[in-house]
């Protein structure tokens, strides 16, 4: 029972300590996780920020980088329209019917020679006189050409291709020969070559979709790698801006993972006329910032780890800090339940729990000098008892005696004739009372030499069998009310290392004082049971019952609520079970019967021991 | 000073007098290095890229002179039994091939009937008989093209009775040939000829303007820059057809209608003088004029009118595919104006590089000055069926280049030339080939100083 409460004590302590731990550890995780979630914000707002700003620097400095390109562009043709080449072939159309056999390819060879990749000599009416682009078209009209009068910069122009139409950043010069000066017009092709070549920052791309008809034409979408294979997140944002024909710019998801995001921005590319002619997208990859973010997380989540396995040590060190005066006391109550009361503990601080501390020494010291009070008290009540119940019992041998030596007295003074007679029953009557107190000093002095128990094997079942044999003639007497023994008996024998002289004894008064408590008849009921290692019997009344006062002091030596009876009968019960190492409880309540409860160990090892000896005994017989 | 200046003047008419006898006189020795656009994967003479060079390593039994006629090469005679089916050779003695052995009857029979497995060929006594199916009148005009050429073929290995033999063979790059001094036919000036083959135009003239080459193929519009560079140029009388061939036969009235609008829509005259520099014919018929004489009967002039009045008839059109070279700047060319002037007959074409289309535009060499070979090799070439020529009559000829043309198969576009650049290092040069379109290399020298 002491190693249970140890253990359910520990075990609280350790509750205790792990509840400290728990708390502490979830503050500190509450702490980080807010700490982290608070610093994630913020720099998720502020890269935010910075990723809109360098968007929107990155869409400018594209811009600058596509309107330099256009003046690269026009400053090439015009020093095409410029060259001695043109000039030359300008005063020749100027003198008649044009050789385009002479021009067939030299288009095609200036263009080379300036990087160009459309480029074409036309006559003051837009008649092609050579074109870089389709050489095959000498002789027709370039429909597509601006009319009136010359831009001054560079412009979106839509090319016409043997295989097709291509969208070029052109320029047109003229050659300033004659009243009717030709034309040069050059153009950089907005293709994949020509997005390659774009000076863009690092973690931005640039798309282009050519506005070649309504709608949005997946392949036709590319980028500086060629056409782009997943078109579908984007769709919606380019007939957004077919429809608007304004800039627009989106959050494009490209697939689950957030670092393949992109920042698509849009700029609508018209022709001379206004027609939409492309759109250029400005793509600004997400994934710095995402990787940054991630980071952030990662190291966020380390250092929360890593604070939580602090938190968790300095936790386990404060919960132990705290807990550890609590477990001393703890320790030094389980001492004071044990029966150690002269137990300290050591008061090493002086807050609550020094104070608690001091207040538990302080209690102990109380407690032992209160049992100090009671045990002189108890001493002397006993005594008082004793003297008491010797008063009483030897009261009445002597007053048979005093009336018996007045009589025997009056008898020699009054009546000698009769003294003889009355001397002889006199002498009888002294000797039965005489013998009366011998028996009561007997009782007392057996009382105070009981015996100690010869262990031997015992079934539980055979001893309450035959303490019921032996009360049946006196449960059913005449002249009494009937009494009825039930016993409820397992099959199998309850064995118990144990004198069985003793417990039959100790059963006997059970089973007597039952007797006495059912005056008007009533039933007793024997039960045995083995449970792990104990055995249990319960005898049960359905008398008077006990009050609680009774209860309390029904196995104080020299008790007694009869009238009869020397008050030892169940005292010596108890000492029989104490003496086998178990216990006696009593349950009770008035008007309902009684129920005394014996728990007996089952000496496991005295029964081994027994068998050994039996056996030994069996092999030397 | 009478006194001096005469002999000065005599010694210095000496030493003009044999600097000149010395660019003029024919020079044994040195290495013609030659650029070509071909790239054959075979020495065999069968092999469209090995017929420019082909007479260079073998020969045949006849050839053909610049008037079309035959004359005797391996075969110093021949006579036909009457209906033209029998023809007997008698070949000529003391032939060897390269490597050698003697030149046979049987040889030549076992090389022509790999050549025509049609044919009956087989060694008589001291000759060779030719059996065919059908009367050949032409057979010694066919012999002469160079498909005929009389080659031994061993381990693999062709070997030629030409005047050069192969010393060096790199698979479509490079052919080194060196002069044989047993050939039957005299020992050739040059000790050698390097080849390279598959080069652009682009780079042949840039070899040539580098040195490093001194015979040049070159495109029309690369021979007006010649021309202006005052390189020297040459070329043959237009001697390639370029044409445009139907995939399909034309399987409907709408269909021929359609074909004859575009046939109608193409501006010859405009390709003629812009994309070939006005070097070569407008072509209506498969033959040159100046072969056959009628061909400016056949027309070839562009009717816009005629052809939109016929596109109309006609109320759905197919859009057709073009097919041309890729790698040819001219064929581009004639191709991409080819579809805008059908663009403007309401014909749609769609460019498609490459050999399957709907329509392709080829260019084919006339391979004989022999008209009746022309054709028919023509004809072979564009796939079209064997032409039947009743008689030898330039009717006949006619009536079976038109029915060639009434199949609208194939619409003529131009006839072109062949053009050269040569170095002027290289002396002889006539500018001519023979009667198969073949260079006469053996009849040039080089000279070791540059004019």
């Amino acid at each position: 029972m002491a190693t249970a409460g140890h253990l359910g004590f520990s075990k609280q302590a350790m509750m205790l300590r792990r509840k400290f731990l728990i708390l502490f550890t979830f503050i500190v995780f509450l702490c980080v996780a807010a700490v982290a979630w608070i610093i994630s914000s913020l720099a998720r707002r502020a890269f935010e920020k910075a990723n809109e700003e360098r968007t929107v620097a990155l869409v400018a400095q594209f811009r600058r980088e596509f309107n330099r390109r256009g003046e690269d562009v026009a400053q090439r043709v015009q020093a095409i329209a410029s060259s001695e080449f043109s000039t030359r072939m300008a005063l020749a159309l100027s003198r008649g019917v044009p050789d385009y056999a002479a021009y067939l390819s030299e288009a095609g060879n200036v263009a080379q020679n300036q990087q160009l990749d459309f480029l074409e000599f036309l006559d003051s009416e837009g008649t092609i006189i050579s074109s870089a682009q389709w050489p095959a078209k000498y002789g027709y009209k370039d429909t597509s050409m601006p009319a009136g009068t010359v831009p001054p910069s560079a412009f979106l122009k839509q090319e016409e291709l043997p295989d097709g139409r291509a969208l070029g950043l052109c320029a047109v010069r003229k050659i300033n020969v004659g009243d009717k000066p030709p034309l040069v017009l050059g153009c950089r092709r907005i293709d994949k070559d020509f997005l390659a070549s774009l000076e863009v920052p690092a973690g931005t791309r640039v798309m282009f979709y050519q506005n070649l008809e309504p709608g949005f034409s997946p392949q036709i979408l590319i980028d500086a790698s060629g056409p782009i294979q997943r078109t579908d997140p984007i769709a919606p944002l380019i007939r957004q801006v077919q429809q608007k024909q304004l800039e627009a710019s989106q959050l494009i998801h490209w697939s689950s993972d957030p670092a393949e995001d992109e920042t698509i921005d849009t700029i609508p590319l018209p022709g001379l006329d206004g027609q939409l002619l492309g759109i250029l997208l400005v793509g600004n990859s997400r994934r710095p910032y995402v990787e940054l973010r991630q980071h952030i997380g990662s190291t966020a989540f380390f250092a929360g780890f890593a604070g939580m396995l602090i938190a968790a040590a300095l936790s386990g060190w404060a919960a132990a800090r705290i807990t550890r005066p609590v477990e001393k006391l703890a320790h030094a109550a389980r001492q004071v339940a044990a029966g150690n009361w002269n137990t300290q503990v050591e008061v090493s601080t002086s807050d609550e729990l020094g104070q608690l501390a001091e207040s538990f020494n302080h209690m102990t010291r109380e407690l032992i000098q209160q049992r100090e009070h009671l045990l002189q008290a108890e001493r002397v009540a006993a005594w008082r008892e004793l003297a008491r119940r010797l008063a009483h019992e030897l009261k009445n041998p002597l007053f048979p005696l005093q009336l018996t030596v007045e009589n025997l007295l009056r008898a020699r003074q009054q009546s000698p004739e009769v003294f003889e007679e009355i001397f002889q029953e006199s002498s009888s009557t002294l000797l039965s009372e005489i013998g009366n107190l011998k028996a009561i000093i007997s009782r007392f002095s057996e009382f105070s030499k009981m015996p100690s128990p010869k262990f031997e094997r015992v079934d539980l079942n055979e001893v309450v069998r035959k303490v019921a044999q032996l009360f049946q003639a006196q449960l059913h007497a005449p002249g009494r009310a009937s009494i009825v023994c039930r016993l409820e008996l397992p099959v199998s024998p309850v064995s118990v290392a144990g004198d069985p002289e003793l417990l039959h004894r100790a059963l006997s008064n059970l089973v007597l004082n039952a007797m006495d408590a059912m005056s008007d008849g009533g039933t007793i009921t024997i039960r045995t049971k083995q449970g792990g290692h104990y055995a249990h019997i319960e005898v049960s009344d359905t008398g008077s019952g006990l009050t609680p006062e009774e209860c309390e002091r029904v196995f104080t030596p020299y008790y007694t609520s009869k009238t009869h009876g020397t008050g030892l009968g169940l005292a010596i019960v108890q000492s029989v079970i104490s003496d086998h190492g178990g216990r006696i409880s009593v349950r009770s309540e008035k008007g309902h019967g009684t129920t005394f409860e014996i728990e007996l160990p089952l000496n496991e090892d005295k029964l081994q021991a027994q068998d050994v000896v039996g056996s030994a005994s069996g092999a030397i017989s | 000073m009478r006194r001096t200046s005469f002999p000065l003047f005599v010694a210095s008419s000496l030493i003009l007098a044999v600097l000149a006898s010395a660019e003029t006189r024919p020079r044994y020795g040195g290495t013609l290095h030659v650029a070509l656009r071909a790239a054959p994967a075979s020495l065999e003479p069968s092999d469209h890229g090995v017929v420019d060079f082909a007479s260079l390593i073998y020969d045949t039994l006849i050839t053909v002179d610049q008037r079309g006629q035959s004359q005797p090469c391996l075969a110093t005679s021949w006579q036909a039994d009457p209906g033209n089916q029998r023809w007997r050779f008698l070949l000529r003695s003391g032939v060897t091939f390269s490597d050698g052995k003697p030149l046979t009857a049987d040889g030549v029979a076992a090389s022509l009937r790999i050549a025509n497995a049609s044919w009956k060929v087989f060694a008589d006594a001291g000759g060779l008989i030719i059996e065919r199916d059908s009367p050949s009148p032409y057979l010694p005009a066919e012999l002469a093209l160079p498909r005929n050429s009389i080659v031994k073929r061993e381990s693999g290995k062709e070997v030629g009775t030409g005047p050069f033999v192969v010393s060096q063979w790199v698979l479509s790059k490079k052919l080194v040939l060196a002069a044989r001094e047993d050939y039957w036919d005299g020992r050739p000036f040059l000790d050698s000829i390097e080849i390279d083959l598959g080069e652009s135009f682009r780079d042949q003239v840039m070899a040539l303007e580098l040195g490093k080459t001194q015979l040049i193929e070159i495109a029309p519009v690369q021979a007006r820059g010649a021309g202006i560079e005052s390189l020297r140029v040459t070329k043959s009388a237009p001697a390639e057809l370029m044409a445009l061939v139907f995939a399909q036969p034309s399987g409907s009235a709408q269909e021929q209608q359609l074909r004859d609008a575009f046939a109608l829509s193409i501006d010859r005259e405009s390709l003629n003088k812009v994309v070939l520099q006005g070097g070569g014919d407008p072509a209506g018929g498969l033959l040159p004029n100046w072969m056959t004489g009628y061909e400016f009967l056949f027309p070839s002039q562009m009717d816009l009118t005629r052809a939109r009045e016929a596109r109309a008839e006609v109320p759905h059109a197919d859009v057709w595919t073009l097919g041309y070279d890729p790698n040819d700047s001219v064929e581009r060319v004639v191709a991409e104006r080819v579809v805008l002037n059908a663009g403007e007959a309401g014909l749609r074409l769609q460019l498609a590089p490459g050999n399957t289309a709907d329509v392709r535009l080829v260019r084919i060499p006339l391979a004989s000055l022999d008209v009746h070979i022309a054709l028919s090799e023509l004809a072979a070439a564009l796939g079209l069926p064997k032409p039947n020529y009743g008689s030898d009559s330039i009717d006949d000829l006619y009536g079976a280049e038109n029915t060639l043309l009434q199949s609208h198969r194939v619409v003529p576009l131009l006839h072109s030339p062949h053009e050269w650049a040569i170095a002027g290092t290289v002396r002889n040069w006539t500018g001519t080939r023979d009667g198969n379109g073949r260079w006469r290399l053996p009849d040039i020298w080089v000279s070791p100083n540059k004019p």
